[in-house]
């Protein structure tokens, strides 16, 4: 009696991702060793610390506030827009607006919030919201008509369709569209601290040096380069894993 | 007095139009009935809209014009390309139509786990959809269907992906299945040996757009000898209809 079954490529899919992951931490080994070398020849001896964790740690803080936003709205909005017969209207009009660059929207995110925190956080909340919307609308409207079927002849209908069905489908959607989204997040944050000067790493980098190129600020863009090599292996990577099973 | 069941499905003169197709007719003047209790396989070239007519019969989409009757209350479908759910286990899978229903975990469990005995994949509830092979995933794709206590079990070309052994195996299960729950089937296919083994009733159907070319009842007793002369006599007569259909 067959008791299991394994199939070539999901032992390839394995041998793929244990090699970038090894990559990864070769890479990040070689990010740390250099930052250590810095640091032995005293290059980073005039860096304030405090000040510099302090401002890393509110970039990091404002880009976790705009993401948590950032998905619960895209997510419900593209579930929501996915399940409605409304989908093939609106995801034109949201193509238009994902177009719009966000840093022209920068005046009006002054004029009504002002140079606040609240700011920072709805201006980069604007720019991390399409990526994720996007990747789950896509991940919607493209399923599998047979899957689609499946799923309606079981009885996944009405509100039930969308936590039985589309969320779950979305899932993978949902992490690959965060990715790319926080990668945005981080640019409109720092972006957006810089212009407005406020603080955070972006002003703090703004005031340490015109020139943009000092041992603070590199200091800093290494701890970013830690920050987010921790949140993509204990976050990302296991979720990734996991998310090959929603795969069809 | 002798009570006679109504048929299952009455299509009268339903025209369909392609879904993303708007101009196309999928189906022109389809008209056949599928009695209670029978096998019914619908037969046809590529291009007769076989899968539309599924969709239609199944309340996904409507049809241009003409009257659908559907006396089934729980239809479940068997697809071709299997439509498991790829992020649920077998067991999973099979209890999903229960859990749609509300049923509560430890009875569709049960009742799933049941089912996946009677296809025999027991051993494999735990099991992701992509860890299994192709006639496994269509055998759960069956208790699936089975789970929810179909009155009208439709089956999307369900051999056409499986290697001749799997496909014999699970034609047998599927034959057995049929004469103990005393289902109504209803399979499009396109293999004829397969169509005369399993059926009570043939639908063939032309393409372009699909249409009903000819409905025959097929009268060999059961248990069918696959060997016999009479089977390959009426295998000759439905091969040579289609050949000049197409």
């Amino acid at each position: 009696m067959v008791r299991s079954v394994s199939h070539g490529q999901t032992r390839a899919w394995r041998r793929a991702h244990e090699e970038r992951h090894r990559r990864t931490w070769l890479i990040m080994a070689g990010v740390v060793g250099a930052a250590l070398l810095l640091w032995v020849s005293g290059y980073f001896r005039e860096v304030t610390w405090l000040a510099l964790l302090g401002a890393v740690f509110q970039t990091t803080y404002r880009l976790a506030f705009a993401y948590a936003i950032a998905a619960a709205l895209g997510v419900t909005i593209a579930l929501i827009v996915g399940w409605s017969p409304f989908a093939d209207v609106l995801f034109p009009l949201f193509d238009i607006l994902q177009n719009v660059p966000s840093f022209a929207l920068f005046p009006l995110f002054i004029y009504f919030l002002g140079y606040t925190n609240q700011m920072i956080i709805l201006f980069a909340v604007s720019s991390i919201v399409w990526p994720i919307l996007f990747a789950v609308l896509t991940a919607i409207k493209s399923a599998h008509t047979d899957l689609n079927d499946a799923a309606t002849i079981f009885g996944a209908r009405g509100l039930r369709r969308i936590r039985y069905y589309l969320a779950p489908l979305s899932f993978p959607a949902i992490l690959t569209g965060s990715i790319v989204g926080i990668a945005i997040g981080w640019e409109s944050v720092i972006g957006a601290e810089i212009i407005s000067n406020t603080s955070g790493f972006g002003a703090f980098i703004k005031n340490v040096d015109a020139s943009g190129v000092s041992p603070a600020a590199i200091a800093g863009a290494l701890g970013i380069l830690v920050i987010v090599f921790i949140i993509n292996r204990l976050v990302w990577a296991p979720l990734l894993s996991n998310s090959k099973h929603y795969a069809e | 007095m002798s009570t006679t069941k109504p048929p299952a499905l009455v299509l009268s003169r339903v025209n369909a139009r392609f879904a993303d197709e708007k101009q196309a007719f999928a189906l022109k003047d389809i008209s056949f009935v599928v009695p209670a209790g029978a096998f019914v396989s619908i037969i046809g070239p590529s291009g007769a809209g076989k899968s539309t007519l599924m969709r239609v019969i199944l309340d996904l989409m409507q049809p241009e014009s003409g009257t659908v009757v559907r006396n089934f209350s729980r239809p479940a479908m068997v697809f071709q390309n299997y439509a498991l759910f790829p992020w649920l286990t077998a067991l999973e899978n099979v209890a999903f139509g229960l859990r749609m229903g509300g049923m509560k975990r430890s009875e569709r469990e049960r009742i799933a786990r049941e089912k996946l005995k009677e296809v025999g994949l027991e051993h494999l509830e735990s099991h992701f959809p992509a860890a299994l092979s192709g006639g496994q995933r269509q055998r759960v794709g069956l208790a699936r269907s089975l789970a929810i206590s179909p009155d009208l079990l439709i089956m999307d070309e369900p051999f056409s992906n499986l290697d001749t052994i799997t496909a014999e195996a699970l034609k047998a299960d599927l034959l057995r299945i049929w004469e103990t729950y005393g289902l109504t089937i209803l399979m499009v296919n396109h293999l004829i040996p397969d169509a005369i083994e399993l059926s009570d009733h043939i639908v063939i159907l032309g393409a372009h757009p699909g249409h009903v070319e000819k409905t025959l009842a097929v009268t060999l007793p059961r248990p069918r000898d696959i060997r016999s002369e009479p089977f390959f006599e009426q295998v000759d007569r439905l091969t040579e209809t289609i050949r000049k259909i197409s």
